[in-house]
């Protein structure tokens, strides 16, 4: 295991660039991100460990951080300020090239297209989700949530499909090639919290109070299936051609689950990041019915633990991991996982 | 952004992970918490003491004197109108023509011509069953008033199968309905591999419990005394005395002499004995039940609401085993999980089958039985259900908790079991 620290800033959010194996992008906040400055880190991996190639100070706190999918030297975070900003790390000066200044609280998420490559979204606290273009100052189009959105993501096997999870226990998917009317695209409004789908018809189901979902992923092979968490500590996997309600619910989590992140390798493999400090990978069985359950759990972190994510390169199984420890962990997943 | 609200989302997170850790209060719970006007409720509870059947102080009281005490006890005590009560159901098993003794008594008890009776047999459930069948002709509007009782004089008559036809003893499943109970017993315990240890440990906790409950006084709440003729069996001389306790309960019981017992049935099995079997005993329970729009307009005090109860059958050969499935159906049916239920009381038919049902079911024993049960009291197969239902909803209003669930195993292989929520 390698270790950086972030001195004096802990960490949201931690992403794999897609162009480099190794290279780490890093949103870590001052102060818990309650109140002060943020600091973008791009770290790299060398032969003597982890180096900070480039850092970057921000005004308020940067609570997510996303690589650009069209340029290799591009990374976008979203702050506490509701701005998005890019910046060049192949550039000399500590400031971003574009700011993209609209939403009006914090914005808590950003994801670039992962499939046209050319657009972005950013979800935030105002109950909007935008769409924008790395070009333009304004953004190509708001989706109202009317609710905390913590997290939007791109799909990422249908061009102008994307999706928000928000505190009122919601999964939203909008497909942008639907024509524009006053639905705002939105094509499915998922609730999180209904009874599972494999319940059977006829049998008395357990029933789950709704409560604020934080995070959600894509499968990165099976193009309906999300995986989505929050504050009531389960892990739910939905397919989105039937939604009534979840295919699997993964329990271990002793606090709420900050971040899921699907394996880029293989199709049923996923990671959690938790407010219980614990980093776990699991199983969610698979398209052929296996037992869904938790395959390991990565203890070192000593502080809430927030944000993980998968490398995309190299021997399947490399994981980073960042939290309010102000600590950025990079893992082998492999061997953390019960034999 | 304000400081204060960033902190107060982040607290959302974990303050709702933090109050979620006890599992919320299940759905099935706060359903059957409702009061509606259509419930069907419970205004008055009561049970003869237990006593051993030929030796004790009930051994010369026959099935209908048994059945007079107890109705005359519900009409005196609960102040109902004996006009309203518009059926008595009797759970017995063993007395022939029980008809007979059922409508007769309920005349005999000072009730009027105009209250009808009938008897409910379903074996060791039967008192149960009678509160089943009580408060479903409540339920559909037959009747507004009745009586469920439950009464058994194992003095009187003798738990004997009858001879049946070929037809029943050449198939292979239904002949084992002719077998002795003992026989089942030990298939529990060897099928389930539970050990002579844990049943003792068990039969001596029972007598523990119920030994504590009635030096407390606790029983006492439960019990109606019952004044009758008694033939003392050194003189032959008939006497009237008042019977106030049950006298199963052996006082200072321990492991160490239960484990020294020899087996009952060393033909079938080693671990059953006199000791941690239940015991052959006389008795009556009743409740008077009700909706509770009829009990809000007669005045009568509310004691409980009967939620529903079940029935599940199973081989015979292992009938013991029948309250771990009817729990479950009935769990199943209101929505209830284990964590809600406050008390569990499972007749203690035997001692193999008792602890199977706990460990099976993964209960707190803590909450089981808690006033002991047959292994100290006795088990007057007609009578236990009813009686079951008057411990724990005496026990619940002595704790202030709330809901019960009352099962039983049932002989030629069935379970029954039955949810109860108190109100006072």
């Amino acid at each position: 295991m390698l270790e950086f620290r972030t001195r004096g800033y802990q960490g949201y959010a931690v992403k794999y660039s897609p162009f480099f194996d190794n290279r780490i992008a890093v949103a870590a906040s001052a102060n818990y991100g309650l109140v002060g400055n943020g600091r973008l880190y791009i770290l790299e991996l060398t032969p003597q460990g982890i180096q900070a190639l480039k850092s970057y100070p921000t005004q308020d706190a940067l609570y997510d951080v996303t690589h650009s999918e069209a340029h290799s030297f591009h990374v976008l975070t979203s702050s506490g300020d509701g701005s998005l900003r890019l910046y060049d790390s192949s550039l000399a000066p500590e400031f971003p090239i574009a700011t993209f200044q609209e939403h009006s609280r914090e914005a808590f998420s950003c994801s670039w297209n992962l499939t046209s490559k050319a657009t972005f979204a950013s979800s935030s606290w105002d109950g909007s989700v935008k769409i924008w273009n790395p070009e333009r100052q304004q953004s190509l189009l708001t989706l109202p949530t009317h609710s905390c959105t913590y997290s939007t993501q791109w799909n990422p096997h249908t061009d102008g499909m994307l999706s928000a999870v928000c505190s009122d226990s919601h999964l939203r998917v909008w497909d942008l090639r639907t024509p524009a009317s006053a639905s705002n695209h939105l094509t499915m409004q998922i609730p999180i919290h209904s009874a599972p789908f494999s319940g059977g018809v006829g049998k008395l189901q357990p029933t789950f109070p709704p409560s604020e979902a934080l995070t959600h992923d894509w499968n990165k092979y099976r193009s309906t299936i999300v995986a989505t968490a929050g504050v009531d500590r389960i892990i739910r996997t939905f397919d989105i051609r039937q939604p009534k309600g979840p295919l699997q619910m993964l329990q271990g989590h002793g606090y709420a689950v900050r971040k899921v992140a699907w394996s880029p390798h293989l199709p049923d493999l996923l990671l959690s990041a938790s407010y219980d400090m614990t980093c776990r990978v699991w199983t969610d069985g698979g398209d052929h019915g296996g037992q869904a359950r938790e395959l390991g759990s990565m203890g070192r972190h000593t502080e809430f633990a927030t944000g993980v994510d998968w490398c995309l390169f190299g021997s399947e199984g490399w994981a980073a991991s960042c939290g309010w420890d102000e600590r950025v962990c990079v893992w082998d997943v492999r061997s953390f996982m019960h034999q | 952004m304000p400081a204060h609200q960033r902190l107060d989302a982040l607290a959302g997170h974990l303050t709702s992970a933090a109050s979620n850790t006890p599992a919320p209060p299940s759905p099935g719970l706060k359903k059957i918490l409702e009061k509606k006007e259509d419930d069907i409720v419970i205004t008055y509870a009561t049970r003869t003491p237990l006593t051993k059947a030929r030796k004790g102080g009930l051994k010369d009281t026959p099935t209908e004197e048994l059945l007079i005490h107890i109705l005359r006890a519900v009409r005196e005590k609960s102040g109902i109108d004996p006009n309203v009560v518009e059926d008595v159901c009797v759970g017995n098993v063993l007395t022939p023509g029980p008809g007979f003794h059922a409508r007769s008594a309920v005349l005999a008890a000072g009730f009027p011509v105009s209250t009808a009776a009938s008897v409910a047999s379903r074996f060791c459930s039967s008192g149960l069953l009678a509160i089943q069948t009580i408060a479903g002709a409540i339920a559909l509007g037959a009747i507004q008033v009745g009586i469920a009782v439950g009464c058994e004089s194992m003095s009187s008559h003798q738990d004997i199968p009858p001879v049946l036809s070929d037809a029943i003893t050449s198939h292979p499943v239904a002949r084992d309905n002719l077998q002795p109970m003992g026989w089942t017993s030990e298939n529990v315990a060897r099928d389930f591999h539970v050990s002579r240890e844990a049943q003792d440990r068990y039969a001596e906790m029972s007598h523990t419990r119920a030994e504590r409950a009635r030096s407390q006084g606790w029983s006492a709440d439960e019990i109606t005394p019952v004044t009758t003729r008694w033939v003392d069996p050194q003189t032959g001389e008939a006497r009237t005395i008042t019977v106030d306790q049950d006298d199963g309960i052996r006082p200072g019981t321990t492991y160490d002499r239960l484990s020294t017992i020899r087996p009952a049935f060393p033909h079938w099995g080693p671990t059953t004995t006199g000791g941690n079997a239940s015991q052959v005993t006389d008795g009556a329970a009743a409740v008077l039940l009700m909706k509770r729009s009829t009990a809000e307009k007669l005045g009568q005090p509310i004691m409980a609401k009967y939620v529903t109860s079940t029935v599940v059958g199973l081989e015979p050969r292992i009938m013991g085993i029948g309250p771990s499935l009817a729990i479950p159906k009935v769990l199943g049916l209101t929505g209830l999980t284990r964590e809600d239920v406050d008390l569990w009381e499972i007749n203690e038919a035997f001692a193999s089958m008792y602890v199977y049902c706990v460990e099976k079911l993964g209960l707190d024993v803590n909450k089981v039985n808690v006033r002991g049960g047959a292994i100290a009291i006795g088990h007057p197969l007609g009578c236990t259900g009813t009686r079951q239902v008057v411990t724990v909803l005496s026990e619940l209003r002595r704790r202030k908790a709330r809901v019960a669930v009352t099962s039983m195993c049932v002989g030629t292989g069935m379970g029954m079991a039955g949810v109860f929520v108190s109100e006072v």
